[in-house]
């Protein structure tokens, strides 16, 4: 078991390294992911910004807790970009290319090497932003914070960046079975942009089956901060991590389902 | 004009071969809708009037910013050049006897036309499925302006997004700007929120930019409001546009001859 961890540790350490050597040959791209999602949540932070001018509250939400959920997606997102989005991203293409046999015959995961492949350190600058506007949302709203619900809120975040992880690979392992998964990049896309915008506690009815159950992208940022705050009741954690665990659970499915179904550059 | 016409025409045909896309373009104008009535429905749930907004009003606002938003599809004028200047073949376009921004007016022309109808089937699905209270004003007048701004907003974009696309003859890796600037425009063309809910001095810097009359002035004199600006905004948008071309003339004799066609 060690050596299966030194092993993939020493993996990790050259793939990191041979994706530093990429990055300095395209500098000015470097810090490109950094800026354009860093512009992205600046912009929703001076939309709610105005929306809070007018209002006092959304749903039991004050401004505080709307910042703290932007920071918290914010970091989310930081995390898939700077360690896993820009490998998972090209699982499509290389089982379209047939590329996914080079990564099929190495003696290691063929997921690890992919998750791990194009790690993105410029990104990695969207995680004390990310970071400073949650601190920020901290210290706007009126509620005290304790050293309990600060680590409820990390535990959470971890699990939620797993599942931020899983929904990534699981959209994209659809190309295994058809010929472009276009749609269903959209559909992230889509699902991704309205649950940044709009927080869970936002939602009811049929849009609450849809972005906590089908397209969980409704709970990612929104129980963390709930947690954080002490809105967190044990219903809607056991259904957050009996949320995660389905979707793991059916991400690995496909993912193994889909390898059986490959077959080279005719997939 | 004729070759103008003809490249629209073939564009819009074009359309065709994407039929998945259409269906989605349409479908994923919800995402906003949704976005905009449950997030303002939880508002309106203890404000009768947010600004100068009520529910129906709002609503009716981001149907029509949504339909107007999805017909801007000028990015991909930036894009495209962005792209084939960094691989060598933008030559193809260079060789062809007709005007190189002409050309991708025309495109625009032709894919915005195919897209119109579709767009206003979604919008009006969207108002009877949300049961929308649709506001739309009835002064004539103020239709006509806004639909003169729609038109001279929708071709400052288009010259916008190719004046971006030559500074890659000149700064080679814009992509990232012009991710950035996607972003910046959803913002200050009132895609995200109303611009009449950010601070008074904002909204007065922002009459002085052209984002302000390609989607949002529009938007807000069909549902009924801000109709004293429309032919001041007209006018504005205008202005733009003549400067914007004088610009991109100025750029295209200075720049284009450091293309060399073979990609950077």
């Amino acid at each position: 078991m060690i050596n299966h961890i030194r092993k993939y540790g020493r993996v990790l350490r050259e793939l990191i390294r041979l994706r530093f050597q990429n990055l300095m040959i395209l500098r000015l791209d470097f810090f490109g992911p950094f800026f354009v999602d860093g512009s992205l949540f600046f912009i929703q932070l001076l939309a709610f910004r105005a929306i809070y001018s007018k209002i006092d509250a959304i749903g039991s939400w004050g401004r505080g807790e709307m910042i703290l959920y932007i920071g918290t997606f914010s970091l989310l997102n930081a995390i898939s970009m700077t360690i896993c989005f820009f490998g998972i991203n090209g699982i499509p293409s290389k089982i379209k290319s047939g590329e996914m046999d080079l990564y099929l015959s190495k003696p290691i995961s063929p997921l690890f090497r992919l998750t791990f492949e194009y790690v993105n350190p410029g990104s990695l600058l969207l995680i004390p932003l990310s970071i400073g506007i949650i601190v920020y949302g901290a210290g706007t709203r009126e509620g005290e914070i304790t050293g309990g619900s600060v680590l409820r809120y990390l535990f959470w975040l971890v699990i939620m960046a797993f599942l931020y992880y899983i929904m990534e690979v699981l959209i994209r392992c659809v190309s295994f079975f058809l010929i472009s998964t276009a749609r269903m990049e959209q559909i992230e896309e889509a699902g991704l942009m309205l649950c940044f915008k709009l927080p869970g506690i936002a939602m009811y009815g049929i849009y609450k089956v849809i972005f906590y159950f089908i397209l969980p992208y409704g709970i990612m940022a929104t129980l963390p901060v709930q947690s954080l705050i002490g809105e967190m009741t044990w219903k809607t954690a056991l259904q957050g991590i009996a949320t995660v665990a389905v979707f793991a659970v059916l991400t690995a499915m496909v993912w193994k389902k889909g390898l059986r179904h490959y077959n080279s550059a005719s997939s | 004009m004729n070759k103008y016409r003809e490249i629209a025409k073939i564009y819009m045909k074009a359309q065709l071969v994407w039929r998945a896309d259409v269906i989605f373009n349409m479908v994923f104008t919800i995402a906003k809708i949704i976005f905009a009535y449950l997030i303002w429905s939880i508002i309106f749930e203890a404000k009768s009037r947010v600004g100068e907004f009520t529910f129906f009003g709002m609503m009716s606002y981001y149907i029509v910013n949504s339909f107007l938003s999805q017909l801007e599809m000028s990015p991909r004028i930036s894009n495209e050049i962005n792209q084939r200047i960094r691989n060598g073949t933008f030559s193809k376009y260079m060789i062809v006897p007709v005007n190189v921004e002409g050309y991708f007016a025309a495109m625009e022309a032709g894919i915005v036309l195919f897209y119109f109808i579709f767009d206003l089937i979604a919008a009006a699905v969207w108002i009877l499925i949300f049961r929308i209270q649709f506001v739309f004003t009835r002064d004539l007048l103020t239709i006509v302006c806004a639909v003169l701004m729609i038109l001279i907003g929708l071709v400052f974009m288009v010259q916008l997004n190719f004046f971006l696309g030559l500074l890659t003859l000149k700064y080679q890796g814009i992509g990232t700007f012009l991710m950035i600037k996607d972003n910046l425009v959803s913002l200050v063309t009132g895609s995200i929120i109303p611009l009449a809910l950010f601070p008074e001095l904002v909204v007065r810097i922002m009459k002085f930019l052209p984002f302000y009359y390609v989607t949002y002035l529009p938007s807000m004199l069909l549902t009924g409001y801000n109709q004293s600006e429309a032919l001041y905004g007209v006018g504005i948008i205008l202005i733009w546009a003549i400067a914007m071309q004088g610009i991109i003339k100025l750029t295209w004799k200075q720049y284009i001859r450091k293309y060399d066609g073979v990609g950077i």
